[in-house]
Order: C-alpha cells, then structure tokens, then sequence
C-alpha cells in the first residue's frame, strides 16, 4: 500500500519535494487537531459562547422576575455603570485589596521559597505545611478568620487585648481582614512560583560573587534577583489577576458590607441576587475587560514573558 | 566556623518553625473550634475547656453536609478525570505534534487560566436552566473540565517534553503508528505528570465556590462550599459556628491527605506547569 | 433528570433550537452523569422550608400520613438567611424547575413571585379554607392584586423584650402606653445599658427601618400597584422621625459596639450579658433562652427576669406598627400535581397543624383562635401580645422590586451610626427611585 502510494506521488509533477513527508505531515496535523479538539471545544462552550451571550443581554434591560419588561436599551447599561459611584467604590476596594495582598505576598513568598530552597533539616515538613493553604477550600479559610475575628468567639481580641473590638464594623479593620486571609491562603502559590525561579539561577553566579565578598543583600540585589526577573513578573501577573477577581472570602466576611465590595461581588450580586440580567450581563462584560486590560498592562507595559508559560519557546 | 553553622542551623529550625506556625494557625484554631461542645463556642479562647465530638455528630446527621459532601467528592472525582484525559490528549499534540492552531490552543488556554468566573456566573445560569443542567453534576463538570485545562495542559506538556522520545520513533519505527505508540509507551512513561495534573485539577473542583453556589440548589448537586456557607443553626437565627468549624474540618482532611502524601508531586506540578525550570 | 421533553416547555422557537444544539453536545456527558435521581412515586410532593429545628418535617409526615398514601411530602431545606432563600427559589422557579411543589416563602418577596408568574393562585372556591380565621395583616402578606397566591402558614413579630432587674431600676414601664424609643434609649443611656437591635447590613436591619417609618406614620412606597413607577415616600416627615431614632440611638451609649454587624443572635447573646437591658426581636428568643440557660450561659431562672411589651412608638400617642413576618406556603406554577398540592397545603396550614409547628419551633400562628388554647398560653405566656402585635404589624412595601427597597435602604442606611434625618431619608429616596428607573446600579 504505502509502495504504492509513493509510487503514485513520485510519477506526479507535483512541485512538493517530500512528498512521504507531507503524507505524513497530513496525518500528523489531523491527529494533532483531533487531539486537541476536545480540551479546545470545552473551553470555548464554557467561555467564549456565554461571553458572546453576555454581550448580547448587556444592551438589553432586562430583569428575570420581569420577563415582559425586556426591552433594548443600546449602550445605556455601560454609561449608567460607568458614571456610577458603586462601580468605582468597587474599583478602588478591589485595587486595594490587590496591591495590598500581592505586595505582601511577594516579601513573604519570596523569603518562603529561600527558606524552602535553601532548606536541608526540615525540608519535607515545611514543604508540605506550606501546601495546606494552597490546598484549603477558600471558603473554610475565609471562615477560620472570621470566627478568629469574630467579637463573639474570636481569640484574636482576647489575645490581643482588644475586647469588644468588631471588626468587620469598620471599613479599615474588614479589610485589614480580609487581606490577611487573602495573604494567608495564597502566599504558598506564589512562593511556589518563586521557588522555581529560584532553581533558575545558576548556582556558579552566587559563588563567583561570593568569593568576591558580596553581602548577602547585595547578591540577593545583584545576581538572585536579576536573574529570576521572569519568574518574578509571571508570578506577580498569575496573583494580581487572581487578586483582581477575589469573590469567595469578601462573600463569607463581609458579603460586601462597609464597602468592601469588589468587582467580582458586584457582577455576582447584579446577575444573581438582583436576577437584573441586562445590567448584570454589562457588568461581567466590563469585569473581564478589566481583567483583559491588566493582562495587556503586564505583558506590553512590563515585558512580562509569557511564552515560557504558555509553553512555546 | 562550626559556631556559625550552628548557628545557621538554629536560624533555619526557627525559619521553619515560624514558617508552620504561620500555616497552622487557622488550621488548628478550625480544629479547636470544631471540638468545642455548647457554649465553649463564645469562650473567645483557642482552646476548648472541654472537648466534645457533638459537632462531629450534628453535621454527619445533616442531610445538606452528607449530601453535599457527596456530590463535592463526585464532581470534583469526575471533573478531574475528563480534564486530565482531554488535556493529556491537548498536550501530547502540543509537545509532540507539529500542526498549525498550537499557538492558538495555547493562547486560549492562558486566557481561560485569567478569565474572571464570576463574569461567567449569569450567561452560564442563563444557558444551563435552557438546557435542563442547572442543578445537575454535568452543570458543574463541564465548567470545572474547561477551567482545570489550562494548568493540566501546561503541567503534562511540561512533562511531556521530558519523555525520550526516541523511545515513541523506535516503537513507530518498529511498525506502529502514531496513536499506538502514544498509548503503549507514552502513557506509562506520563503517569507521573498526569497524577500531578490530577491533584491540581482535583484541589480546583474541591475548592471552586462561585460556580457552584450560582449552577446548584438543592441537595442534587449542591457542593460543599455553597453548603458550608448555607449552613444553619439550632433555629432560624442562630448561627453555625460550630457545626461549620466541623464540617471544614471533615472536608480539609482529604486536603491534608493528598498534601502529605504527594507533597513533592504537588510542588513540581506547581512549578513545572507555570515557570519551565 | 435532563430529559429532552422539557425542551418542549421553551416557548421560544430560537431558544429553543439554540437548547437543542448545546443539548446535543453535552448529552453523552449528561447522560453518563445524571443517573443520580430518586425513585420518585407519582404523587411525591417535595416542600422547599426555611430551615427550622424540625417542626416542619413533622409536619409533613404528619400530612403523608394522612392522606392515606395519595401524596407523600419530603422536604428540602434552603438557607438561613432569607435573601439567600429568595435567590435560590428564584433561579430555581426561573428555570422552570418541576420539582417544587409547595415553598415556604417569606412575605416580603410574594408579589415579586406572583409577578413573574412562579405561584399558583388558589382559587376563590379553595382561598376560604386558608384565610378563614386567619388574622388579616398574614392575610394581606399572601395576597397580591387582590388574588390569594400563598396560604399564611405562620406569622411573626417583634416584641420588646426587657430586663425587668435593669428597668425597674431605670424606673421606666416598658408597658406604659405611649413608651417611646427615646424613652427607652434615654433611659438606658443613663444606667450605662444597651438597647440591642439588628443592625447588621442586612434584611433585618431593613425591617427596622420599615417598622420605623410605618410607626411614625409613614410609608416607604406609595402607589405600589405602578411597579416601578411607585412613589418612594422616604423622605417624609416620618421617614425623619425614624432616621433621627437610628441616629440618636447609634450616636448613644446604649448603643451596642458591634451594632454595625448585630443580626438576631448577636442582639440576644447582647441582651444576656450583664449590660443588656431592652432588645427588639422576635419571638423565637423565648425558647433560645432555654438552650442558654442549658449550655449555662445565663442563670436558670434568667427567665424570670425577662419582661415583654410591645413595639415602642416613634411619635408619643401614635400606637407602633410592629415588624411583621413568617411564613406563606406557596404553591409553584410548575408543580405537576397541583390538586395534591392544594391538599397538602390546606393540611399543613391547619389549625393543628399551625398549634403543633408554634409548640415545637416557637414560631406564632396566623390563626387567631389558637391564642386562646391554654397549652399555648402555658407555653408562651405572651401569647396575646403576639397576637396583637401581629394584628397590628405593619407590612413591607409589596412589590415586585422589593429586593431593589430593601437593599436601596440598606446601603443608604448603614450604618446605623452615618444616618442623618436631614439626609438620610432624601437620599434613600432618591437612590430607590433612580434604580427603579434603571439609572443607577444597585
């Protein structure tokens, strides 16, 4: 069969030179494009579709306990947003929480993965309890510290002196929070991340500049860091955006309340609490772009190199 | 010279310690709190005065936990499997393969890994209860299949690209094709990275919150989280401090499992999948 | 179970083949994964309850078993916190679920439902049955547009509850006609003791508000048959009255600190303690004392230092309109057995059954009679407060935007420390409206 085949090739005067290799080129991209089809259509169902059906209702006012009220309303749903005091109350909050969490979160990852690099007594078990948050189901975390914080059952007034200190009464202190509990959960991600970085810087810099008699402050400025810019940017960018998007801890401590909504609480509570579609649709549509937005700020504003994550050198 | 590596030694034991206390505390306060019996729950101390499993008994005899507990471990179980398959397929191609569209795989991929979820919530309710999937386990798996893909992806193509190849051209040289050396040399030598991409995919199902508190209602195909977070007391208005402190505390165990057990796994996954070393 | 057949249900024909597409692509899956349902008689009811100490599930099997095996009920539990409850019947009604029979529903969001076609209206042959001795302002609860869409199942109300140690040393009288808020929190300012109420940013917190204004005289919204051309009627001189209240009580130092975040519980754990001296709250409270005393958080005869009267009045002579709560029992517009549906409700609305649910779960009745039963007097030796106070309880706005007042008031009022009744009420108004308009997000 396959003499055959080749036989017929040759006699053509077809201009391809290889001719078994593009038979077989063939092949192998109909078996790559069959491969990935599967993983590709899921993700698409999932996102682009409901996407584009966002889009759609986002020019409609349109509530679902009032069906008969639908009516299109053009762009209107984005201008009363935009021009809206909520949204960028939630903008700030959301902003907030993310500088906040994400900068803490990079000293104390970054010190995490030296520890964990440099590590020998120990090793596993630090290892593994820095696996326990990552692992944790956010809603028990965000529990764990409300109660913690609690004023009727908490140990942290009774430990700290606080008495009957609320704290989730008071903008400042829910917020206070909540970062840590943001920080508290995710740190092991991003020190894992940093980790890795870590690994990537050649251990024969580190001595060369410590035969030279570099401190340790000035290698870790001038050869560990420089040297792990990369990792760095792309853990900085994986955390900000899942800053960015916090729902779950905000919806168990506070639910939003002494404004400290975020934007991700807010699409949530248009679409399904208030069932208003229209605007909600507006909503979701304007929180991935600015999630579109944060991701172009990183990769064309601060070269943060993302072929190494995606996978194609 | 020895004074100062004692010394280092002392610096990385506290390290260490500093470092466990940090990751412990919530964990063992949830712990503590889930052993408190009647009106240690307002005692405002870490520790209970006397410990009782009273919590323990009223969630197990809970119908919205047990079911919940239930369907959390069936999503999650069934999730985890069809991602990983459907990303075990997606990532030999991608590390293998040369085929035009890789680029925009992997593209669409790294966009989903940053797509808000809850911007998804309303459009997927709307689609699903067109479909008759609101409230059903598939009205959750298939979201849950999409978002595990891309670091399932990343992780196995990183591993992937690990295997000797030369192994897959001998077995093709020897007569089979593509697709029968993929499943009689590849897929042993990949286990190892797709039980990697299990656990993550699995601590992503296991945990996912906005989702399904939006996609279920009842006892059908409500998951843990959106319980816990329904979770009541003895009446109308009181609150469930202590029957949520025990069931976080059942529902973290398998967590402390699969940590303990596949700790190192977990770490390559984890680094291999988003930074290549 | 994800059955083709109910594609038929969409009216749309473009939804419709849209459905059947996406239907296609996810059957295999479906398919493999929904084989997960009960084995379902013809004539099983399930019952959505608001979760109690079990009342209700006595209740339903008291029913099955009534009915000689021609229906059965199981129940099916939905959050505590009542916006949760709506949210969670609502996505479930907007998919047109068929397995909601019957919904124990909160008064407050009925004419949403009815309005968008979720309730089966009951008949005006069969209406009698539920209302017939029924205390009217339940009854109102369960109307809209003048058709029955819900049965009143129990009803509830807040009382003053008082520390009679704290008051006689006050020397106030709770009871006395015309005792007012300022009264109360004058008094308890100057004996260093609190007035608990639920503060939280919450429905609770709307209910205050509501009970507030309507006890001054007022009205959150008038010419609620508009829909969402109703007149916010906040900013009135009522509105002011109530607003200065808040202020005046957030400002003092009865005032619990955690008021901001105060919900029930919180107003009854403050109400233990040693500085508690007045709290608003509904009646359950009477049998949580006892799993207080119990767990030994208060003293075993706490109780007898427990007082009650009814809701203070805003303006002095003007008597209160107190909070008016419970629970309806609805029936779905998508139940397949409507006609057991109607039976089932007419049994676990019953007299008895409505006696049997108020002595095991402390929740009141809507029926009036039972008051006067003296194992319900033994019991709950307020018993005629209750009823008086329900009689008299003033309703929350009835309309199909009551989420949108609710929460309107809730940001514009919270906390309770920034109201100002120069500001406060003018902007609540404003607000409400302007989202009714579809002007402003909420």
């Amino acid at each position: 069969m396959t003499v055959t085949a080749e036989r017929q090739d040759t006699g053509t005067t077809q201009p391809a030179p290889h001719p078994r290799v593009t038979d077989r080129a063939r092949r192998e991209r109909r078996l790559g494009w069959w491969l990935s089809a599967p993983a590709m259509l899921v993700m698409l169902l999932v996102t682009a579709y409901p996407m584009a059906n966002a889009l759609y209702l986002s020019l409609f006012e349109y509530r679902l306990t009032d069906p008969g009220s639908r009516h299109f309303i053009g762009l209107s749903n984005y201008g009363v947003i935009l021009t809206d005091s909520v949204w960028w109350s939630d903008v700030v909050t959301t902003f907030i929480i993310t500088a906040v969490t994400v900068a803490v979160e990079l000293v104390i990852g970054f010190t995490l993965a030296m520890v964990m690099h440099k590590i020998v007594f120990g090793r596993r078990t630090v290892r593994t309890s820095i696996l326990l948050p990552y692992g944790i189901i956010t809603v028990v975390s965000a529990f764990a510290w409300q109660f913690a914080f609690a004023s009727d059952s908490g140990f942290v007034n009774s430990w700290f002196h606080l008495g009957d200190f609320a704290w989730f009464s008071h903008r400042t202190s829910a917020l206070v929070a909540i970062c840590l509990t943001e920080i508290w959960k995710t740190t092991p991600f991003i020190s894992l991340l940093l980790l890795a970085g870590l690994a990537q810087v050649p251990e024969v810099l580190q001595e060369a500049a410590m035969v030279d008699g570099a401190t340790f402050w000035q290698r870790l400025w001038k050869v560990t860091i420089p040297n792990m810019k990369a990792a760095i940017m792309v853990a900085v960018l994986f955390r900000t955006l899942d800053a960015w998007r916090i729902f779950d801890t905000v919806s168990i401590m506070t639910s939003g309340a002494q404004k400290t909504e975020t934007l991700s609480f807010l699409t949530y509570r248009q679409s399904i609490t208030r069932v208003a579609l229209g605007i909600g649709s507006a909503v979701s549509v304007l929180l991935f772009l600015t999630v579109v937005l944060i991701a172009v700020i990183f990769v064309k504003g601060f070269n943060t190199d993302l072929s190494q994550v995606r996978g194609d050198k | 010279m020895s004074s100062s590596s004692t010394r280092n030694r002392v610096g990385w034991i506290v390290g260490a310690v500093i470092i466990i206390a940090y990751t412990m505390l919530p964990i063992g306060w949830i712990l503590s709190l889930s052993f408190k019996g009647g009106d240690d729950i307002t005692n405002k101390q870490f520790l209970p005065t006397k410990w009782s499993l009273e919590n323990f008994r009223t969630v197990f005899s809970n119908d919205l936990f047990t079911t919940a507990l239930r369907n959390s471990i069936g999503v999650a179980l069934i999730s985890t499997l069809i991602g990983v398959i459907f990303a075990m397929f997606a990532a030999y191609a991608i590390a293998r393969l040369e085929f035009p569209g890789k680029k925009l795989i992997l593209s669409v991929a790294l966009a989903i890994a940053m797509f808000p979820v809850v911007a998804l919530v309303s459009p997927l309710f709307n689609m699903w209860r067109s479909v008759h999937l609101f409230d059903t386990w598939p009205g959750l798996i298939i979201p849950y299949v999409s978002f595990t893909l891309p670091l399932s992806i990343w992780t196995l193509s990183a591993f992937f690209r690990e295997i000797p190849w030369e192994m897959e051209q001998a077995a093709q040289v020897d007569g089979a094709t593509p697709w029968q050396a993929f499943r009689k040399v590849i897929v042993p030598l990949a286990a190892p990275g797709v039980f990697t991409a299990a656990i993550l995919a699995f601590f992503f199902a296991w945990n996912e919150y906005p989702l399904a508190l939006a996609l279920t209602s009842t006892t059908k195909a409500k998951t843990v989280p959106p319980a816990l977070a329904s979770f009541t007391g003895a009446s109308q208005f009181q609150s469930a401090t202590a029957a949520i402190a025990a069931a976080a505390v059942v529902v973290t165990v398998p967590v402390i499992v699969i940590v303990l057990l596949f700790q190192r796994r977990i770490v390559a996954g984890l680094t291999s999948g988003a930074v290549k070393g | 179970m994800t059955d083709g057949a109910d594609l038929a249900v969409e009216t749309r024909r473009s939804r419709r083949r849209r459905s059947r597409a996406a239907g296609t692509v996810l059957l295999i899956a479906a398919g493999l994964l929904t084989a997960c349902g009960k084995g379902t008689s013809a004539n099983a009811l399930t019952w959505y309850i608001n979760p109690d100490n079990g009342a209700q599930a006595h209740l339903a099997q008291k029913c099955s078993a009534a009915s000689n095996g021609r229906y059965s009920i199981s129940i099916s539990t939905l959050p505590t916190e009542a916006d949760a409850q709506r949210e969670q019947l609502v996505r479930r009604l907007a998919a047109k679920d068929a397995s909601i029979d019957i919904m124990s529903l909160d008064p407050p969001f009925t004419a949403e439902f009815a309005n968008a076609g979720y309730l089966r209206t009951f008949s005006a042959q069969e209406a009698p049955d539920f209302t017939n001795g029924v205390l009217p302002a339940p009854v109102k609860t369960a109307t809209w547009k003048g058709n029955l869409v819900a049965a009143p199942f129990w009803a509830n109300t807040q009382l003053l509850w008082y520390r009679k140690s704290a008051v006689a040393a006050m020397g106030v009288d709770p009871n006395s006609p015309n005792f007012t808020w300022d009264q109360m929190i004058d008094a308890a300012s100057k004996a260093k003791k609190t007035v608990e109420v639920q503060g939280n940013r919450y429905e609770g917190y709307a209910v205050l508000v509501n009970a507030l204004v309507l006890s001054a005289g007022g009205q959150v919204l008038e010419n609620n048959e508009r829909g969402r051309d109703a007149t916010v009627a906040l900013n009135s001189p009522a509105g002011q009255r109530a607003a200065a209240v808040i202020q005046k009580l957030a400002a003092s130092p009865a005032a619990d600190p955690a008021i901001d975040t105060s919900k029930e519980e919180q107003a009854r754990a403050g109400f233990q303690k040693e500085s508690g001296a007045f709290m608003v709250n509904w009646p359950y409270i009477w049998a949580a004392f006892d799993t207080a005393i119990k767990a030994g958080t208060v003293p075993a005869n706490f109780k007898d230092d427990v007082g009650w009267a009814r809701y203070p009045e805003v303006t002095p002579g003007q008597p209160s309109k107190p909070p008016l709560g419970g629970i309806n029992l609805a029936i779905s517009a998508f139940t397949k057995h409507p006609d057991f549906a109607v039976e089932a409700v007419r049994c676990l609305t019953s007299t008895d059954s409505q006696k049997a649910n108020m002595l095991e779960s402390g929740n009141p009745v809507a029926r009036a009679a039972v008051y006067d039963d003296p194992l319900i007097i033994a019991k709950f030796p307020m018993a005629a407060l209750i009823k008086q106070s329900i009689a008299d309880g003033g309703l929350r706005a009835v309309t199909p935007y009551y989420g949108d007042v609710s929460t309107g008031i809730q940001r514009t009022w919270h906390p309770p420390g920034s109201v100002n009744p120069q500001k406060t009420p003018q902007e609540s108004a404003k607000l409400i409206q302007d989202v009714f308009q579809n002007k402003r997000l909420l």
